[in-house]
């Protein structure tokens, strides 16, 4: 199975060539276009409670889409909001993603939704976040572009900027400076990311997409 | 020989390893931890128990890492039997380092309890300070306002508060209610207010003002009333409200409080919307304790100054109170209002504070009006 990230990094979307054979799991609604002989089926995202469990907690959809196909044909995945998207693949290791980010992956790969506690309410990026592990590729994708780091010891990301990373990470809030230089440097609450592993973030924001529509309102 | 060691789901990092990194099953021996890559090849890697450098994180705050000592493998693990294994393995030479890791991690939970308690207390704090500003606040821009505002308001919520049906101008219930406001309305802390009275045709024992001086009062009232000083009390006590502008000050304090959870909390669109509009009516004609006592005394002060015993307004409370129990409908005025005892003693007080005066009664044939409702 062929998949090609087009367009990127704004308005990124997965062309995904299939052969007979070849299955690929999309998020529900994920599918702009598609060959006449390629089949979708639907089904519960990981079984039906755990489903309700994702979608009331995590953002994801209720359901996933499988596609597969019996002669060459090709699928096209996007995303809502525009953005990169990014494949990693995954040998036996996990990878947390934030609630929304997911869009794709290959069937060997299992869905799950990991507590993700308080400190990530906190840090605006939801109390659950979505894991996935197991073997084969993942796409997701994030609002703007997307750049990774490798943390060795402690990295400062500003909250909403995090997509994904890898549970040998931990997540803390905390103050970007004195009390003061906090609440009017604009940057507020911050999330400190510590420990040694993979990072992934967006250079846009939702929260501050949100934040400059709302000061274009009146 | 290995083979008979437990095996663990963990991961590892390495240089090596495609991306720096893999899933991994781990197997721990007398002298090594062996991690096999779930990559392809399956390349192993091992790290001497001797030289395993120790530490405790992760997402869940439960990972445990072992590294070697140039921490160019790290080898992790979130399996539970795998920190008891480690720590028992090489005759317990890891415990201590696991020992000391551990009571770093509780120290760090416990500072982080205490700072979710503090923050929650100072944002409590915050929400009082900013709910007593904003009621204040309120209270003094209220005044700064033109009347006109407040019988704007008035006149809007005429229609779609004072229930049907309502008796003619000319009827004697409103005849004898308006003669009332007429003798009160010289007294008034705002004599130039506009004063208007509506009746109700309805049994409930009910009063209410809105703001800029439009009040209603119910038929039930009248019935009730055993004095037409007791209906004065009432009236007092109602005009009082539009003169304190107390529909107005609730307005402003209920926007007021609006806007500064929503500065607080961010955008609560809907909820507010629906909040506030099935809080209409009880923001415009019924008001806090503190309001309903400075309407006594600001009413009470009233009578006195048109020569009414303000005691037959303390008396018309205690006719209510007492009959509580037994009809339902007076309990819709009298449950907004203070307790009657010491609404009775305040109007005592502070009539020992004013002038002694003659009191006169009221010139008015309450029994006909009576007689008309029935």
């Amino acid at each position: 199975m062929e998949v090609d990230i087009r367009n990127r990094p704004s308005f990124a979307n997965l062309m995904v060539q299939l052969e007979p054979g070849d299955r690929i799991i999309a998020e529900a609604g994920a599918m702009a276009s598609m060959s006449s002989n390629v089949e979708i089926s639907t089904r519960w995202s990981g079984g039906m409670s755990k489903a309700i469990v994702k979608r009331v907690f995590g953002s994801e959809s209720l359901f996933v889409n499988e596609f597969s196909t019996s002669s060459p044909g090709h699928v096209v995945l996007t995303q809502p909001f525009p953005g990169d998207m990014v494949c990693t693949e995954l040998t036996g290791n996990t990878l947390f993603l934030q609630p929304g980010a997911f869009i794709a992956c290959e069937p060997g790969v299992t869905l799950g939704l990991g507590w993700a506690g308080l400190r990530s309410l906190i840090a605006r990026e939801g109390l659950f976040r979505l894991k996935v592990s197991g073997h084969g590729r993942v796409w997701f994708g994030a609002y703007g572009a997307i750049f990774t780091r490798e943390v060795q010891d402690e990295y400062i990301v500003d909250t909403g900027h995090l997509v994904a990373y890898e549970p040998t990470i931990a997540i803390r809030v905390g103050l970007v400076g004195g009390i003061f230089s906090s609440f009017f440097s604009g940057e507020g609450v911050i999330t400190r990311v510590q420990g040694q592993g993979k990072i992934y973030m967006q250079s846009r924001s939702f929260s501050g997409l949100a934040a400059w529509t709302n000061t274009h309102l009146y | 020989m290995i083979d008979s060691n437990p095996t663990f789901r963990g991961g590892l990092f390495h240089a090596d390893l495609p991306d720096g990194r893999s899933g991994a099953s781990i197997k721990l021996t007398r002298t090594e931890l062996v991690a096999e890559a779930l990559c392809e090849g399956q390349p192993q890697f091992a790290i001497p128990l001797n030289e395993c450098q120790l530490d405790l994180g992760g997402a869940s705050g439960k990972m445990v890492f072992c590294r070697n000592a140039d921490r160019s493998l790290t080898i992790f693990s979130e399996d539970p039997s795998f920190v008891a294994a480690v720590a028992q393995s090489a005759y317990g030479t890891l415990e201590a380092q696991f020992r000391s890791l551990r009571a770093r991690r509780r120290g760090e939970a416990n500072r982080f309890r205490v700072g979710v308690v503090a923050a929650t207390l100072a944002f409590a704090l915050v929400c009082v300070g900013v709910y007593f500003g904003v009621l204040a606040a309120a209270r003094t821009a209220v005044r700064a306002l033109p009347i006109r505002i407040d019988e704007q308001i008035g006149e809007m919520a005429i229609q779609s508060l004072v229930p049907e049906p309502r008796l003619d101008a000319d009827h004697p219930a409103t005849l004898l209610a308006h003669e009332i406001v007429q003798q009160l309305q010289p007294h008034a802390a705002i004599p130039e207010m506009n004063f208007r009275v509506l009746v109700v045709a309805s049994d409930e024992v009910n009063a209410f003002a809105l703001p800029g001086g439009q009040m209603v009062v119910y038929t039930g009232l009248l019935k009730k009333a055993e004095s037409p000083e007791q209906i004065a009390g009432v009236i007092a006590h109602e005009m009082s409200h539009a003169t304190l502008r107390h529909g107005l000050q609730g307005v402003s304090q209920s926007l007021g409080i609006v806007a500064a959870v929503q500065f607080l909390v961010g955008d609560l669109g809907g909820l507010v919307s629906i909040g506030s509009q099935l809080a209409q009516k009880s923001i415009l004609t019924s008001y806090s304790r503190t309001a309903e006592t400075e309407a006594d005394l600001e009413g009470a002060r009233m009578l006195h100054e048109a020569g009414i015993d303000p005691v037959a307004m303390a008396e018309f409370f205690a006719l209510l109170e007492a009959e509580v129990g037994d009809i339902p409908d007076v309990a819709a005025w009298i449950s907004t209002h203070p307790q009657h005892a010491q609404r009775v003693e305040d109007i005592r007080r502070l009539l020992q504070g004013l002038p002694k005066k003659q009191y006169r009664s009221l010139d008015l044939d309450l029994k006909a009006t009576q007689q008309a409702l029935q």
